[in-house]
């Protein structure tokens, strides 16, 4: 058998491993259950892609979201690996039984937890053997998690049979608390568990405050135009990326907004002239980033709070993925915590969605109609639709006033790194139930920090011309002729 | 302004005879009975499921803006009524080319299969093959992979004929320049990416939702060129297959009619389709608006044809209940038929 370093470098064209992804793979060969705590960029999808070319039977692959399922496969098809395909809600009915039908024959299955739970799909992998499960964003198992996702809960009760495959479980985000929870539910075997640090030395932490929202923007424009991207600034809401995006395009920074309520196509574009460099700033929600593989970026500032402290890491984690210095940082006027909060739990169930579900219920109507009839959101009925199927109605409402307050919390924690005078790199470290092992020069806010010494002073650039005659732009695009 | 435009001017066309929901419906396209007359008796054919996905809350923030605006004033029974300010909107508003009936939406797979192929080919032409396709669509993938191999597209010469058939085809639509760089402007390609509607809006100084509009309108515009010079665009044909709706007939109004054409009765279909007379009914008025060889005749005299005509002129109004009263000795089914008439859809 070839060493694993010559596959790597058969299939992946990488000479060596980064830190965690022999290990993991090694346990995963030898059929023992793995829980990999790896940060955003050091490689996570690699522990299970490898064993893939080693194993001769398929890797299931359980993944919560449908566009970084998306994002993964055509990631692989990009390295041209054919026999991928993902199993999700997008498939019509008859591709969906074409894929069923040929399933044992791909060497990837992405599938979405929902669809794992459907009858005929369970038949299918039941008859068939699969090498290794991957349960990826494992943090989602835990409901004290902020990304729960009730489906998860019954992936151990799917999977978890006699004779079944090695699991690995993979997240970049876990307090100890959900680590334990993703081991319990998942009914893992001893599993061996990799923890890397979530630290990010080359991550210079910085924060300011302020006294009003305005003075926030003020300081954003004064400090895009004279200090270099590429970067990104996260703000609360689809509304806020437009604005400001449009107060930085009037200051000729090359920018744009990007949200979830987009065009799926200008979404793409955004993507593309941010990876190409002709943008030079992203004025985004939450959503930008997953499957965004840029190397570079210098920069990324939080117009507002995070609403919580795992949001915050992985969202600073897209910057300085090629190890190079970068500079995070956090900003805050007064109030903003309030603000935060009640983006946290504005989409949650409340008590009378429990009344509301219970009147559905007596009535003989299903309950789902709640999402029809516009009574509450879709994530928010999976939330309420799990519990009510687990406890009495009133035990409901004290489990989703208990959510509320986690949640709150979940904030508070977050103020915590405002509010601190000690240092912020331990705090965030500590978060995660991990020890800082040293500081870099330029840590944070309170060890003292230079931002001129970080990144670069900009070189202006003019806004991008663009061509706008359509007969040029059509041979550039078809001929390669500018 | 020119959503807004579009909607004074459905309110017109309805002549403040349907309800404050008829437009909506009508920008949606939906498949009812109602809606589908209503095309054939005022004339909406372009408009017809220009916005498929136009959402309930949109549509009536902007149905508010029109009252706020003063254009409309809405009575209390659900009805409105234009105001002379909206008159006078009607005659500066540049006509856009849309065709709604013959594309409903699918202009976008048209769209989709074009900014696939235009995105390989960059890339062939880079030497670079390895790509993320921007659209997520399998079938649209699929379409694409097939394409270009049923085209050769090794040869490497597929670029200079598409490139030919694109520049020819848009010189020959009536489109502005805008229209056309909208098109161009919303493909990518290798190190050249397509332009979001913020950037293009930015840039031209069009709000969003009008850019949006125009690029269906254009869209709309080129593919009727590329159809009925079909033989002229042999790559462009193909993307634009199964594009355009061949029969504008709903299913079930499409089974009517192939009783009706083999010569059943009304009566007899109703029978052996085990469906209400009047549904049937509905049916033949839908295949009188969409065949131009249909005879209202075998069921008008020309007469009575010429009776209706007169009554909508001197009335103003295309209202069954209206007409009925002037003449009353013809049922709704007729009068819905000569409406119908006269109005078919030019193919």
């Amino acid at each position: 058998m070839l060493k694993l370093e010559e596959i790597l470098n058969k299939y992946f064209g990488y000479s060596e491993f980064r830190p965690g992804q022999k290990e993991v793979i090694e346990k995963v060969l030898d059929g023992q259950d793995v829980i990999a705590l790896l940060p955003t960029g050091m490689g996570k999808s690699l522990c299970y892609q490898l064993p893939g070319y080693i194993f001769n039977k398929p890797v299931l692959i359980i993944s919560p979201l449908l566009s970084l399922m998306q994002d993964q496969v055509d990631q692989m098809k990009q390295f041209k690996e054919k026999r991928v395909v993902a199993l999700n809600s997008f498939l019509n009915p008859a591709q969906k039984r074409a894929v069923l039908h040929y399933l044992h024959e791909f060497r990837f299955i992405f599938i979405s937890p929902e669809m794992l739970l459907q009858e005929q799909v369970q038949q299918k992998l039941n008859a068939m053997e699969l090498s290794l499960i991957v349960v990826d964003e494992a943090h989602c198992i835990s409901q004290w998690g902020f990304d729960f996702r009730p489906d998860y809960l019954r992936i151990g009760q799917v999977i978890g049979k006699e004779n079944r495959p090695p699991i690995l479980a993979l997240t970049a985000t876990a307090t100890q608390k959900v680590l334990g929870d993703i081991e319990s539910y998942m009914e893992m075997r001893n599993p061996y568990k990799f923890i890397h640090s979530v630290d990010r030395p080359n991550i210079h932490l910085g924060k300011l405050m302020f006294q009003g929202r305005e003075d926030k923007i003020d300081w954003i424009l004064d400090h895009v135009t004279k200090s270099a991207g590429p970067g990104i600034i996260y703000t609360q809401s689809r509304s806020k990326t437009e604005s400001l995006s449009q107060r930085l395009l009037q200051a000729e920074i090359p920018c744009a907004a990007y949200h979830g309520g987009m065009d799926p196509l200008d979404r793409q574009f955004i993507q593309q002239q941010f990876i190409d460099g002709s943008l030079e700033w992203i004025v985004a929600t939450n959503a930008f980033g997953m499957g965004v593989h840029k190397q570079n970026v210098r920069q990324v500032i939080h117009e507002s709070l995070p609403s919580n402290v795992a949001n915050y890491m992985q969202e600073i984690g897209r910057a300085g993925r090629d190890g190079e210095d970068s500079l995070a940082v956090l900003l805050y006027a007064e109030g903003d915590e309030e603000l935060a909060k009640f983006v946290g739990i504005d989409d949650y169930p409340v008590d009378a969605h429990v009344d509301s579900y219970l009147s559905y219920r007596a009535r003989q109507e299903l309950p789902i109609s709640m999402v029809h009839n516009g009574e509450i959101s879709e994530t928010a009925f999976r939330v309420l639709d799990y519990w009510m199927h687990q406890l009495h109605p009133a035990e409901v409402k004290q489990r989703l006033t208990s959510m509320k307050i986690e949640k709150m919390r979940a904030v508070e924690e977050v103020m915590d790194l405002i509010d601190t005078n000690a240092c912020m790199r331990e705090k965030l470290v500590h978060y995660f139930g991990q020890e800082l092992e040293s500081k870099p020069t330029d840590c944070c806010q309170c060890c003292g920090i230079e931002y001129q010494s970080i990144v670069q002073p900009r070189v202006k650039k003019d806004l991008a011309a663009y061509e706008l005659n359509w007969k040029k732009r059509l041979e550039k695009l078809l001929l390669g002729i500018s | 302004m020119i959503f807004q435009q579009i909607l004074i001017q459905i309110f017109h066309k309805f002549n403040q005879e349907r309800s404050i929901s008829a437009p909506y419906h009508l920008l949606r396209g939906k498949r009812s009975g109602q809606t589908v007359q209503d095309v054939g008796i005022y004339h909406l054919h372009n408009y017809f499921g220009i916005l498929p996905k136009l959402s309930r809350t949109k549509y009536d923030k902007e149905v508010s803006a029109l009252i706020e605006d003063n254009f409309i004033i809405v009575k209390e029974d659900g009805f409105y009524a234009l105001t002379n300010k909206a008159a006078e909107q009607l005659n500066e508003m540049q006509n856009l080319p849309f065709d709604g009936w013959h594309y409903r939406g699918n202009e976008h797979v048209f769209f989709a299969r074009l900014s696939l192929v235009i995105q390989s080919l960059s890339h062939q032409s880079a030497g670079k093959m390895s790509f993320i396709p921007l659209q997520k669509d399998e079938q649209v993938q699929h379409w694409t992979r097939k394409f270009l191999i049923t085209n050769q597209y090794q040869d490497g010469q597929m670029q200079q004929r598409l490139l030919e058939e694109i520049s020819y085809s848009l010189d020959q639509t009536s489109q502005d320049e805008l229209g056309k760089e909208l098109l161009i402007l919303r493909l990518s390609g290798f190190e050249t990416a397509g332009l979001t509607w913020q950037q293009i809006s930015y840039q031209v100084n069009i709000n969003e939702k009008d850019l949006q509009l125009i690029y269906i309108a254009s869209l709309h515009n080129w593919l009727n060129e590329i159809v009925v010079h079909r033989e002229q665009y042999p790559l462009l044909i193909q993307m634009a297959d199964n594009v355009r709706i061949q029969n504008p007939l709903s299913g079930s109004a499409f089974q009517s009619a192939e009783l009706f054409n083999s010569g059943h009765s009304i009566e007899q279909i109703s029978k052996i389709r085990k469906l209400k007379k009047s549904t049937i009914e509905d049916h033949i008025v839908e295949l009188a608006m969409n065949e131009p060889q249909f005879k209202v005749e075998q069921f008008v005299s020309d007469e009575d044809i010429e009776k209706v005509l007169a009554a909508v002129e001197d009335y103003n109004t295309r209202k069954l209940k209206v007409l009925h009263e002037v003449v009353p000795h013809l049922t709704y089914f007729q009068l819905r038929l000569v409406l119908a008439r006269g109005e078919h859809v030019e193919a």
